[in-house]
């Protein structure tokens, strides 16, 4: 017996429901699949959502992401997948590194992969566990997305504190989480999914407060929005 | 009433006038004005009236710091008219007086009930006789308290903005010395935040004649980027945060170091008729000129023990208001400032003070005289007319802060005042608030205080750290030159009758100071709860010193041994609601719930998830699981991956029974245990394979399991990982009859009871989705949980609710769990319950080698009977007692009911209760006492529907 079963099955006939999925689609989303996920691909107005990413606030999302939660005695740990600082998360051929403790780390892969990185940690003595649907990601981006955070959050997200790849566990929304930063101007929350409805109220409101607007995957993935993230 | 000229640094534009009301009347006022303001150019003296005595309060502060202003506006009680800017069309009322301001019925306390209301009345009146008490408690709440509520609750309702803001360095407080400090730490490098709770930040320099530097400093403030939180009330330091209340955002301001730049409160003198209206601050007359272009007399005496009453004074006449009289309780010193005082006209009376205030509702005349060490008045006195008596009995440090971050205040003689030292490592003063007076000094104070806190924090250099030093050396040559302050007497007075306030928004006179130390509330903590002065709206701003002077008068203790009161927030008033702020009501939700909302279920609050209870027919739905087939969403049970070499030790470690035996593929209940042996949670343990096991918990025990778990982990240091699986899995049980038909259908696993018996896991794939399937029971029918990717669940769901199964909720699973007496635990347990009173010996293992927690507890139960039994029972008469009614034997309480529920498929009323042990036999009859009725149950052990376990084994 293995603990496969946490993974989800995603493909375009059978796709996965982001956990996001409803709270979206009563904000006006429209649910579309990508990578064999269930969730807001847009909200009706592509202009406007690019426009919000680039001079206010704009969230979406993201919570096909793939998660592998990672556990070794440190020392392990390192010699399979490399040595990182506390604080400070790696890109990596498009995944990110993120250390939660010593002995404790998150990868977060483009949605669909990181199925051979798992087999090839598991091969090196490394405890991996799929963790995709237990997590919840919204991406927050745009000039506004600090200020936004900090309605709801109390991590410091002053460019000193957390420059591009910072990630802290803390609180998000008074909920346990974490908070990557991905770029000067993009931030990616991870909570848990069940929290999935709650949080997605709770940077809606803070959002609303700065002009911002929920935008959907195709905003978040396009090239300049990545570009700026 | 006209204004003064109009000059620099006035607030108010002369082009835009304002409408507005007060108590239906029209008035009228200019953009820049405060209510008070406004209210005080046409000519109102008399803004309140007093707490207890009802007696008419006039302006005294003029910043908003008093409790004299409150006033009603739009409807929303409580707000200070003196410090709140006029709006165009606001509907400002009085409080606290009816039926009017002029004329309030209630002013009879303070003719006639002095001697009924001493301090500490309410405990010794309104008690008896007792029976009148529903009178005395209608009458005292309408008399009561300071403005009223909107009745309705949409008006009543608030949404506070929570703001985080992190720093290096925080500044509060932006008059001259806290300009100074944001300015300097930000030209270091510094992060900085000043609050200020004025409309512009600059302090006493904006009624100083400073506007134009005040401006200055702001501008090359917000040039630095310096972030200027206007308007903006510190609350409290709470361990390095402080709290900021600005209109309806709530900033949450960390900074690695604090500057405290709060300035100083001027204090009142206490002789007869000092709470007359007319009769203010001379900082507060001075606001009004110079701000607000407000003459606040046509005729002005002013009466200081200080050289801030003489500048006051001066700056007065500088704007053109006739000052008759200047009294100064000292009887040399600052020579020049009283020529020029002279030569504007005012007559000097040096060695005298105020020694009574008189008129009929507002003040007409004033008594001044020279006075002896104890306060009376001695020699000739002199009486002169004015509409404005301006006082100044020094000032009081604004320490608050500074004491709530845990600085300790010290009576300094020479400087007559509370000064805070000790202060903390990263909190800094600067200004007034430390005794650094003075234009100069505070604005070096200022400075220095920010380049510490900057440099401290690894900004500038050497040539920064140099500067600092010469700035701290001109500092202290500064305040080196100062000179002893006089201090007021705790009461000036010529002898004749009259109230002395030392409290107004208490009413408390020295006499009531006096009254409580007689009674034996003679420290200031005491005094303080028993007259409750410096408990009112200004939280003692302009009492507290008074207080501790008049206690000191009468106990013979000096200033120093008496202190302050402790310092807590919040400093500035706050309306709850803003402090409630945004509903952040974290609420957990399965994947399903869009379809339970969609089916019409009852959701409910179970812990902290929003769960379906019902669908609308729980008996129906509970017969159904019986008879046919039902579905319930478990998505809330915990779930933990324990994997490691070191796994099934690490269980048997934790758990009272033996996990290690279990074979791949089986499943164990469990209960988990404290140290003393009862009873924390319960639930599943899967065992996945070698070094893998699935564990369930109870929903809400959940966080708690995994918490334990990982504390032993770190503790035994055991080779094992742990993850909380809860929220990426959903769960769901399909029970009844049909449900092995059902999942027969839509997976190709052998359902037989052959190949998947009870206590078995599998994996296997159900209408396309990977799932762990776990053959339990918890309902006592066949059964099957499906735990499934959160992300899949919904597809699963819609498929086995379309091949037959009815969904049901946790009401009727609660009636179908209870029938099987499976309990719930912190339902059915408490804190007390042990396996043994709770008929789960067979879960515990003292035969295990493994030692394990709570093992010593346990092997002492085992020996002794549990002082409580959990039994079944049923009510023959038919009803449904109330879950926690008592069960009573002769009038004594020997246990309560834990579950009660009808069953409608035995027909019959049943439930669970902790009896005495005595009680506990099959059969016994007990009686339940439930709000008034009296119930008679049959105890039963044994299940209520298949006892010996054969339908759910089927």
């Amino acid at each position: 017996m293995s603990v496969a079963f946490l993974r989800p099955v995603a493909s375009a006939d059978a796709p996965a429901r982001s956990p996001l999925a409803d709270a979206a689609a009563a904000g006006g989303a429209r649910l579309g699949v990508r990578d064999g996920w269930e969730l807001a691909t847009s909200f009706g107005d592509a202009e406007a959502e690019a426009e919000a990413c680039a001079s206010s606030v704009g969230f979406g999302d993201r919570s096909s992401l793939t998660k592998l939660e990672l556990q070794a005695a440190p020392g392990r740990l390192e010699a399979a997948a490399g040595r990182l600082e506390l604080g400070t998360a790696v890109l990596e051929d498009g995944a990110w590194a993120c250390p939660v403790a010593p002995g404790l780390r998150l990868e977060l892969h483009p949605a669909g992969r990181g199925g051979e990185r798992l087999e090839v940690l598991e091969e090196a003595g490394v405890n991996v566990l799929d963790l995709t649907a237990s997590l919840g990601a919204i991406s927050v981006r745009g000039p506004g997305a600090a200020e936004t955070i900090a309605r709801f959050c109390a991590i410091d997200t002053r460019p000193k504190s957390l420059p591009p790849g910072g990630f802290r566990p803390g609180s998000v929304a008074r909920t346990p989480g974490h908070l990557l930063r991905e770029g000067e101007d993009g931030f990616l929350l991870l909570f848990g999914a069940a929290y999935a409805e709650y949080v997605w109220q709770q940077v809606a409101s803070a959002a609303a407060t700065l002009g911002g607007r929920p935008v959907g995957l195709d905003a978040l993935s396009a090239p300049e929005a990545v570009h700026d993230a | 009433m006209s204004r003064l000229p109009e000059r620099p640094g006035q607030r108010i534009d002369r082009s835009r006038p304002l409408s507005f009301s007060f108590d239906g009347k029209p008035r009228q006022g200019l953009a820049g004005d405060t209510i008070a303001s406004a209210l005080y150019a046409g000519g109102q003296r008399v803004f309140s009236r007093s707490f207890k005595y009802h007696r008419k309060r006039g302006e005294i502060c003029g910043c908003g710091q008093c409790a004299n202003s409150l006033v009603t506006v739009d409807g929303a009680p409580g707000v200070r008219a003196c410090g709140e800017p006029l709006v165009e069309g606001m509907r400002v009322e009085h409080q606290n007086a009816w039926p009017s301001l002029g004329f309030d019925v209630m002013a009879a306390t303070d003719r006639f009930g002095g001697p009924f209301t001493p301090p500490g009345f309410y405990y010794k009146t309104f008690i008896r006789p007792r029976r009148l008490w529903p009178l005395y408690e209608k009458v005292l709440r309408r008399a009561a308290g300071l403005g009223r509520l909107p009745k309705r609750q949409e008006e009543r309702t608030w949404e506070t903005e929570y703001r985080r803001r992190h720093c290096d360095v925080a500044v509060l407080g932006g008059g001259g010395a806290g300009l100074s400090a944001a300015l300097r730490a930000a030209e270091l490098g510094a992060d900085v935040v000043l609050v200020d709770d004025d409309v512009e930040p600059g302090g006493a320099l904006l009624v100083e004649g400073e506007h134009e530097r005040a401006r200055d400093l702001a501008a090359r403030c917000a040039e630095a980027g310096v972030e200027i939180i206007f308007g903006g009330s510190a609350l409290g330091y709470f361990d390095g945060l402080v709290a900021v209340w600005q209109g309806d955002t709530l900033h949450q301001v960390r900074a690695a170091r604090h500057v405290a730049a709060t300035g100083s409160i001027e204090q009142p003198l206490v002789f007869p008729g000092n709470d007359l209206p007319g009769v203010m601050l001379s900082g507060g007359a001075l606001r009004l000129a110079a701000l607000y272009g407000i003459a606040p007399g046509e005729s002005v005496v002013v009466a200081t023990c200080e050289r801030r009453g003489l500048e006051n004074a001066l700056r007065l006449q500088a704007l053109g208001v006739s000052v008759s009289a200047v009294a100064d309780l000292r009887t040399g010193g600052d020579e020049d400032l009283c020529e020029q005082l002279r030569a504007g006209g005012a007559e000097l009376l040096r060695g005298m003070t105020a020694v009574r205030a008189s008129g009929r509702g507002r003040l007409a005349e004033v008594t001044i005289a020279a006075v002896a060490a104890d306060g009376r008045a001695v020699g000739s006195s002199r009486t002169l007319a004015c509409d404005c008596l301006a006082v100044c009995g020094g000032a009081a440090p604004a320490s608050s802060l500074l004491l709530q971050a845990g600085a300790r205040a010290a009576y300094d003689q020479a400087a007559n005042r509370f000064l805070p030292g000790s202060l903390p490592a990263g909190v800094s003063g600067a200004g007034a608030v430390v005794g650094h007076e003075g234009p100069a000094p505070s604005l070096l104070s200022g400075s220095l205080a920010g380049a510490d806190s900057a440099l401290a924090l690894g900004f500038g250099g050497p040539e920064d750290r140099a500067r600092a030093e010469q700035e701290r050396d001109r500092l202290d040559a500064a305040l080196a030159a100062a000179r002893p302050r006089q201090a007021p007497p705790a009461l000036a007075t010529d002898g004749g009758k009259g109230k002395a306030f030392v409290d107004l928004d208490e009413d408390i006179t020295v006499k009531d100071v006096v009254y409580a130390a007689a009674e034996g509330y003679d420290s200031i903590e005491l005094s303080k709860r028993y007259t409750t002065a410096t408990m009112g709206p200004s939280q003692g701003r302009f009492s507290q010193l008074a207080a501790v002077r008049a206690l000191a008068e009468d106990t013979g203790l000096s200033m120093g041994e008496l202190g302050l009161t402790t310092a807590r927030p919040p400093w500035a008033p706050v309306l709850l609601g803003a402090l409630a702020g945004r509903p952040f009501e974290p609420a957990k939700r399965s994947a399903l719930h869009g379809r339970h909302r969609e089916l019409g279920a009852t959701v409910e609050w179970a812990g902290e998830w929003r769960r379906a209870y019902d669908y609308g027919d729980p008996a129906a739905e509970a017969l159904t699981v019986q008879e046919d087939a039902g579905l319930i969403d478990v998505s809330t049970l915990g779930k933990l991956i324990v994997r490691g070499p070191e796994a099934e030790e690490f269980l048997d470690r934790l758990y009272p029974n033996r996990m290690s035996s279990l074979k791949p593929g089986r499943i164990r209940y469990g209960i988990l245990t404290s140290e003393a042996g009862r009873i924390t949670d319960d639930g599943t343990v899967c065992r996945l394979d070698e070094e893998t096991f699935y564990v369930t918990t109870t929903s809400s025990g959940a966080a708690a399991v995994e918490n334990w778990f990982s504390w032993w982990r770190a503790d035994w240091q055991a080779e094992v990982a742990l993850t909380d699986v809860t929220q990426g899995l959903a769960a769901m049980n399909l029970a009844g009859p049909r449900s092995r038909e059902i999942l027969s259908e839509l997976t190709e696993l052998d359902c037989s009871n052959e190949a998947f018996p009870y206590l078995d896991g599998q994996h296997a794939v159900v209408a396309g989705v990977p799932c762990l399937l776990l053959r339990i029971g918890f309902t006592g029918e066949l059964g099957y949980e499906l735990h499934c990717p959160l992300a899949n669940a919904r597809a699963l769901w819609d498929t086995i609710v379309a091949a037959g199964a009815r969904p049901f909720g946790l009401e009727p699973q609660r009636i179908l769990r209870l029938q099987k007496h499976h309990i719930l635990v912190g339902q059915d347990t408490d804190s007390e319950s042990t396996p043994y009173g709770a008929n789960l010996a067979w879960a515990v293992k003292l035969d295990k080698d493994q030692d394990f927690i709570g093992r010593w507890a346990l092997e002492a139960q085992a020996e002794a009977e549990p002082p409580h039994q959990l039994v079944g029972f049923s009510c023959p008469g038919g009803e449904v007692p109330t879950e926690g009614a008592a069960i009573v034997r002769d009038g004594v309480v020997t246990g309560q009911v834990t579950s009660s529920r009808r069953s409608p498929k035995l027909g019959q009323s049943i439930g669970l209760a902790m009896v005495a042990p005595g009680e506990a036999a099959d059969g016994t009859a007990i009686e339940i006492s439930d709000e008034g009725r009296r119930i008679l149950a049959t105890v039963t052990t044994a299940p209520f529907y298949d006892p010996e376990g054969e339908v759910v084994r089927s």
